[in-house]
């Protein structure tokens, strides 16, 4: 005898009417009218904060005013290299904004990019940042600089080279700082740069896809330093989290670049709004509200105004000093540098 | 139902599955089956499969055993409330993965009481490998149950019956009567967990911490290639994954039929 | 249900084993979900409802219940046909196609996402002639349509096959004895025999579909208002310190497993495995 299917209707009907609110939306989204712009981004994991918070409704009201029209915004957050990848295999961004420039050089490279991004006040770059430890309260472990990230006791967190644009830099500044002299090896001392860095990732506990999935991961309390962007501990702490951070003697001027991807924003005919938008990622507003996050502003004056919230560093160098980032790819991030070896080197001790 | 519905079906399946599938194995073959012992013999990629296997191995041993006293338990010894365990049991099949990598580490992260105290202990679940078994006991858990179940119910008593008045033990009728009646089910459920685990990536991605070389799972490790460009390394990687998954299907398949033979 | 042995003998290894099995069980199963709620309780049940009503939480979970239901009715269709086709029927190649619709269950997600890459994407077998439709798949829409199906593809179509295996062909030959056409066999017949396996492999289906993550990653990209999951949304969420958004969403993801889950158990108590007489 077949029992009828009562009792699973009646939950299926359960189960609709949870979920059936997300119908609601689509109702409202789709009847949007035509004075609507559309913007779509493609940016890595840290500014998530400094562009929905501050920049993007500052240009939504700047461009309102200006046009009259609506600007929507899709919003994509991935590392970098990964959203350079994306961006690269068909993912319609109408703007990259990007860790290093490396990246956005990619797209570019693709056929993409068609003008000159970097000619842009700043060299095409956005936003400033170092380098930096970030550490517990109080410093418990006393870390003071880039060996103490070597001991026994201390566990690291630095996110995947592969995915990473955070962890691109955070690697430049630890081989820069020991190609610089600073770590009492000789200058321009290569072997000790593997023999430092493969230390360091030995220490290390969790290697996250991203910075910003590595900044979470230290706040549900692995290990006891992260190595990431001075402006990522800056939107911890504004977010609650009770963290210091430790500027090494010597670290890396990290500069994040942004660019219209002119493929796709002619594609999606809204080449107009996408260069004022970029363009307005280094007005003195924007500038404000990158600030306001924990980044060195491009801007000359707002850098004035904000200079007391960033400590000064011993030796600041960038990655023009290490030769460009086409000699900092071949010798360390491409198959067979440092990086490589290092991690190498860091199998054996483990 | 007609020739037209039998081609419809051809295709799609075709399409759906023989063509993607096809598109990895022409990558990664790419660089002949060199290309493949290149790109699976780096330290990273070599420990990201060696790691794959044995968590899976254990796993499918512990849910083996685990499975088969639960579906034991259930179907032999009903008792108030195992109607409920029963319908539990099924849950992992319910819940999205990565939500149990959530659940895992909400249960067993460091600041965690349950994490803490195996901290204390010298012992990290969570972004350690023990944390990457559980979640594949978890995610699998139904699998040996749900293949022992029927076979059980279905086993006639009376052999039971039989070896008890017979003097054995509850375990020696067990040993010697069941469990040859239910071994075809339980290998059967058990590679069906192996090559389940062998695949995951929802939970192991949130709750492995994801160590080149000592973390990081094979699945996972695809997912760095294909996001880091690298997508003929992550299809030569994935050759490998799908012929284990190939071999566990047939052993599946093979298996089910002894076990419907025997029901015949 | 069962009951076959004489109110089960309860001797010492049994009570050992008994419970061992409730703590493995309540260790593995109910303590993570536990978890789950508390932390979600901690976090604040206002603040989480609050979160899961923003435009963002709606969209995402609009776009999980849109593929599933997709998935639902496409693979629905597709496990009864293929059911019939590859049970009643024999033709070249039936077993290697049988086996294949197997396959979405031991294939890593993140294989079907790059597999779908490779086609679809940069360079891919049919990039060009999606170009000229201008028809994109990876990173919208579509590309999510395509990784859900692929990986729900064998649930009903299991389902479907076992049941149509044992219980063989009479009922059909008779009506087609009895001068009925193959369109009537099918609905007035077929159908109904089928009609729970089909209820129980659709809400499989629509359960996979609703916690699928990988392979929507990679091939979406979890872009907000575009191609933005309920898991990829979780992910989302949590990275972006948003920790009430995450947690209920997962909860409402949660939750709507459960339910999905009493369904099924609803339907087991149904006849599905006529044999179980």
């Amino acid at each position: 005898m077949r029992r009828n299917i009562r009792v699973p209707a009646m939950l299926g009907a359960l189960l609709a009417f949870v979920l059936l609110p997300s119908i609601l939306p689509c109702a409202v989204t789709h009847a949007q009218g035509s004075a609507e712009r559309t913007l779509t981004l493609g940016v890595y994991t840290t500014p998530r904060e400094a562009y929905g918070n501050g920049i993007i409704p500052a240009f939504q009201k700047f461009w309102k005013a200006q046009h009259g029209q609506e600007v929507r915004f899709e919003q994509s957050y991935m590392g970098s290299g990964a959203q350079a990848r994306a961006i690269v295999g068909g993912f319609e961004a109408d703007i990259a904004a990007l860790s290093l420039e490396p990246d956005v050089q990619k797209i570019a490279e693709a056929g993409l990019i068609k003008r000159d991004w970097k000619t842009g006040p700043h060299g095409g770059m956005v936003s400033r940042s170092i380098v930096v430890i970030g550490v517990r309260p109080g410093n418990p472990k006393g870390i003071k600089d880039w060996d103490d990230l070597c001991r026994g006791d201390v566990e690291v967190l630095t996110p995947n080279v592969r995915t990473s644009g955070g962890a691109m830099w955070n690697v430049a500044a630890i081989v820069g700082a020991v190609l610089r002299g600073h770590t009492g090896a000789a200058k321009g001392d290569t072997a000790a740069a593997v023999a430092l860095l493969g230390k360091v990732l030995a220490r290390v506990t969790v290697m996250d896809k991203g910075a910003r999935e590595s900044m979470l991961t230290f706040e549900r309390g692995i290990g006891d330093a992260i190595i990431t962007y001075e402006n990522e501990v800056m939107t911890a702490k504004l977010a609650g989290q009770p963290y210091d951070y430790v500027i090494p003697k010597s670290t890396i001027l990290i500069e994040n670049p942004a660019a219209v991807v002119d493929t796709y924003a002619e594609k999606h005919g809204s080449v107009d709004v996408a260069d004022a938008f970029v363009k307005f990622l280094v007005t003195p507003e924007a500038q404000r509200a990158f600030a306001a996050q924990g980044y060195r502003p491009v801007d000359e004056t707002v850098a004035a105004e904000v200079a007391a919230k960033f400590p000064k560093v011993t030796d600041l160098f960038t990655t023009v000093d290490l030769g460009g980032w086409s000699t900092i790819g071949k010798k360390v991030f491409n198959e067979g540098g440092i990086y490589d070896r290092a991690l190498n080197a860091s199998q054996g001790t483990k | 139902m007609g020739p037209g519905a039998r081609l419809a079906v051809i295709l799609y399946i075709v399409v759906l599955v023989l063509i993607p599938l096809a598109a990895v194995v022409e990558r990664g073959l790419a660089g002949g089956v060199g290309g493949i012992w290149r790109a699976i013999a780096t330290p990273i990629a070599a420990k990201a499969l060696i790691l794959t296997l044995w968590t899976a191995a254990l796993m499918a041993v512990i849910n083996a055993v685990m499975g088969t006293a639960t579906a034991w338990v259930l179907v032999r010894h009903p008792f108030p409330g195992s109607r409920f365990l029963a319908t539990i049991v099924d849950l992992p099949f319910a819940i999205p993965t990565l939500v149990a990598g959530i659940m895992l580490v909400t249960l067993f992260g460091p600041q965690t009481p349950l994490g803490a105290w195996f901290g204390n202990h010298g012992m990290r679940i969570v972004f350690a490998n023990p944390g990457i078994v559980l979640a594949l006991l978890f995610i699998t858990m139904p699998l040996v149950v749900r293949a022992v179940e029927p076979v059980l119910m279905e086993l006639d008593p009376a052999e039971e019956e039989a070896a008890f008045t017979l003097g054995a033990g509850t375990w020696t009728t067990f040993f010697r009567v069941v469990l040859p009646a239910i071994l075809p089910a339980v290998a059967s459920g058990t590679i069906q967990c192996f090559a389940r685990a062998v695949a995951e990536f929802g939970s192991v991605v949130v709750v492995s911490g994801n160590i080149p070389g000592r973390t990081l799972t094979a699945p996972v490790y695809i997912f760095g290639e294909v996001e880091g460009d690298h997508p003929a390394i992550a299809a030569a990687v994935s050759i490998v994954l799908l012929l284990i998954a190939i071999l566990l299907l047939f052993s599946t398949r093979w298996l089910q039929g002894f076990v419907r033979k025997e029901h015949a | 249900m069962t009951g076959t042995r004489k109110a089960g003998r309860w001797g010492r290894g049994t009570v050992i084993l008994f419970a061992a099995v409730v703590l493995y069980l309540a260790v593995l199963l109910l303590l993570p979900i536990a978890a789950l709620v508390a932390q979600a309780v901690r976090t604040g049940l206002g603040s989480l409802f609050g979160q899961l009503f923003t435009g963002d939480a709606l969209l995402a979970l609009e776009m999980s219940l849109i593929l599933a239901v997709i998935a639902a009715v496409v693979n629905g269709i597709f496990g009864i046909a293929a059911g019939i086709v590859f049970v009643r029927h024999r033709f070249l190649g039936r077993r290697v196609l049988d086996a294949l619709s197997d396959m979405p269950l031991s294939v890593s997600p993140v294989m079907v996402g790059l597999a779908f890459l490779l086609i679809f994407g940069r360079g891919g077998w049919f990039t060009p002639i999606l170009d000229m439709l201008h028809f994109k798949i990876t990173f919208a829409f579509p590309g999510l349509v395509l990784a859900t199906l692929f990986v729900t593809l064998p649930f009903t179509l299991r389902e479907v096959s076992y049941v149509l295996q044992e219980l063989g062909e009479e009922e059909e030959e008779a009506a087609a004895i009895l001068g009925a056409s193959p369109w009537q066999i099918f609905f007035r017949v077929t159908l109904p025999n089928v009609k729970n396996a089909l209820a129980y492999g659709v809400t499989l289906t629509i359960a996979r579909a609703l916690g699928e993550f990988g392979a929507v990653l990679i091939i979406g990209g979890a872009i907000s208002g575009k191609t933005q999951t309920g898991t990829t949304f979780i992910n989302v969420a949590m990275e972006e310190r948003r920790d009430a958004a995450a947690y209920g969403m997962a909860l409402v993801l949660a939750v709507a497993s459960v339910l999905l889950l009493l369904v099924l158990e609803a339907l087991k108590k149904v006849e599905i495995r006529p044999d179980e007489q």
